[in-house]
């Protein structure tokens, strides 16, 4: 039972932290977070796991088929995995 | 005659030359279906000092291609093998191969073996160019408590949620299988076996994971995974209707903040095990018989902290990464693969591009039994590893 019991810690905290800032954020921001470049998404997202990768390193044929492999493995929203690779794309 | 040749040869001359524009310009037109080769590799050296023997030794090196096929803009194909040199000789691994449907914009579906997103060190941050470190933490890999990949089909996908990014996956696959006494190594009776390609008794596992980046720069993610099953042995063995379940916590942080002049990046995952309990009757030796009578509960741990000085004027300086990590392992005291080891590691890296880097490493595991080990296990080694993705 114990061994459960940090899970259920677990389930009510993350909870409790997705509930607080879904609710206090206001329309400006939720607009600013929508509208953010895929500069900013390559930025931000890529290094979760690994460096930012070099537009240059693939051509746009190559990008396509990363685009699809990481929208799925880095689980990216389909809205994020466009701009990303529209940006390394017209980068590279 | 004569002109009506040249005109021939002309003729000959202008349609080969045209054929040839055409071809030329089908050779850079890009096709709908596309193949693509990715993986990566690493090659080392390594010298270990294991209670109190050392062995050094140049690693042989891994290879391991990864294989993209695109069929369109919502289908594809992947799959990974991994070639490697085990103690003098070549082992092949069949890593993942899973065919991947967008859905729709929320939801993926994939079919075959693919990598289980289980906390997220193994389905993200293995690759030896991924991970920071050249070994994988203690609780993964062999001898593991963590799942890696298992055959099924999963339901996946990602979303925005005010300013907050959510994603999900729900698999249900072959699940593990049961070591037992009768079994090729007595010893590891009671350990789950997760590379089970066909299902041992007609039970599957039923596992997910949510992952919730809480704030709008995605640089934090909490992660929650579960994985249970209510049956673990083989059909019609006394081990059938054993039940496992497992969960994860894992918790990421990564983020260039201008004050420290650089990345902070903080990866952390906790898995626990539990596995109903049994009585495993071993032969210790012809004729004489032990029962292993013991709380079939495990768990690890581990957390990383990492910082490179990217905003460092100094080319070199700035391309150098502080490593350290922490992990622990405890497993059933009382069973034949009982375990309780610690590891300290601290490494210093140098990144050659954005995909290649040299590790250079020291890791201190200590603690009591293990694989082959009565008794006190104290191991330091010293890693030099070089990895490339590609």
């Amino acid at each position: 039972m114990k061994t459960f019991k940090i899970f259920g810690i677990a389930v009510v905290l993350i909870g409790t932290i997705l509930a607080v800032t879904t609710v206090s954020c206001s329309a400006e921001q939720v607009a600013t977070y929508k509208n953010k470049s895929g500069a900013q998404l390559w930025g931000e997202n890529c290094i979760r796991c690994h460096n930012t990768p070099s537009p240059a390193a693939y051509n746009d044929t190559d990008w396509s088929t990363i685009s699809l492999h990481m929208r799925v493995r880095a689980n990216l929203t389909k809205d994020q995995a466009k701009k990303i690779f529209d940006f390394i794309k017209s980068a590279n | 005659m004569i002109t009506k040749m040249k005109k021939l040869v002309l003729l000959g001359s202008l349609s080969l030359f045209v054929f040839g524009l055409n071809a030329q310009q089908n050779d850079f037109k890009s096709s709908k279906t596309q193949f693509m080769i990715r993986g990566y590799g690493h090659m080392g050296y390594e010298s270990i000092k294991t209670n109190g023997k050392t062995e050094s030794t140049f690693n042989g090196g891994t290879f391991a291609p990864i294989f993209l096929f695109k069929h369109s803009d919502r289908l594809m194909f992947e799959t990974e093998l991994e070639f490697t040199i085990n103690e003098g000789s070549l082992d092949i691994g069949f890593e993942y191969a899973d065919i991947m449907y967008v859905l729709n914009d929320y939801m993926t579906i994939r079919g075959g073996k693919f990598l289980l997103p289980f906390g997220t060190f193994m389905e993200r941050l293995h690759p030896s160019w991924v991970n920071r470190m050249p070994t994988k933490p203690l609780g993964f890999g062999h001898d593991g408590i963590a799942p890696g990949s298992g055959v099924g089909v999963e339901l996946r996908g990602a979303f925005r949620l005010g300013t907050s990014t959510v994603n999900y996956s729900v698999y249900n696959t072959n699940g593990p299988g049961l070591k037992t006494p009768d079994g090729i190594d007595p010893s590891e009776a009671g350990m789950l076996a997760f590379n089970n390609l066909r299902d041992n008794n007609n039970s599957r596992a039923f596992g997910g994971r949510i992952g919730i980046l809480p704030f709008s720069n995605n640089s934090t993610e909490f992660g929650l995974s579960f994985y249970s099953t209510d049956k673990v042995g083989n059909t019609d063995s006394a081990y059938e209707n054993l039940g496992a379940n497992l969960y994860a916590i894992d918790f990421s942080f990564v983020k260039q903040i201008p004050g420290l002049g650089g990345i902070v990046d903080i990866k952390s995952q906790y898995n626990k095990s539990k596995v109903d309990n049994m009585i495993y009757t071993i032969e210790e030796t012809p004729g004489v018989f032990e029962n292993l009578n013991f709380n079939n509960e495990s768990h690890s741990f581990y957390a990383q902290l990492s910082y490179r000085p990217t905003m460092s004027s100094n080319n070199f300086i700035s391309k150098l990464e502080l490593v350290n990590r922490y992990s622990e392992l405890k497993t059933p005291e009382g069973s034949g693969w009982g375990t309780n080891k610690k590891e300290y590691s601290v490494g210093l890296n140098y990144w050659i591009s954005w995909r290649s880097l040299i590790k250079l490493n020291y890791q201190n595991i200590t603690g009591k039994g293990g694989h082959d080990v009565i008794g006190d296990f104290n191991e330091s080694g010293v890693y030099l590893h070089w990895a490339i993705g590609f």
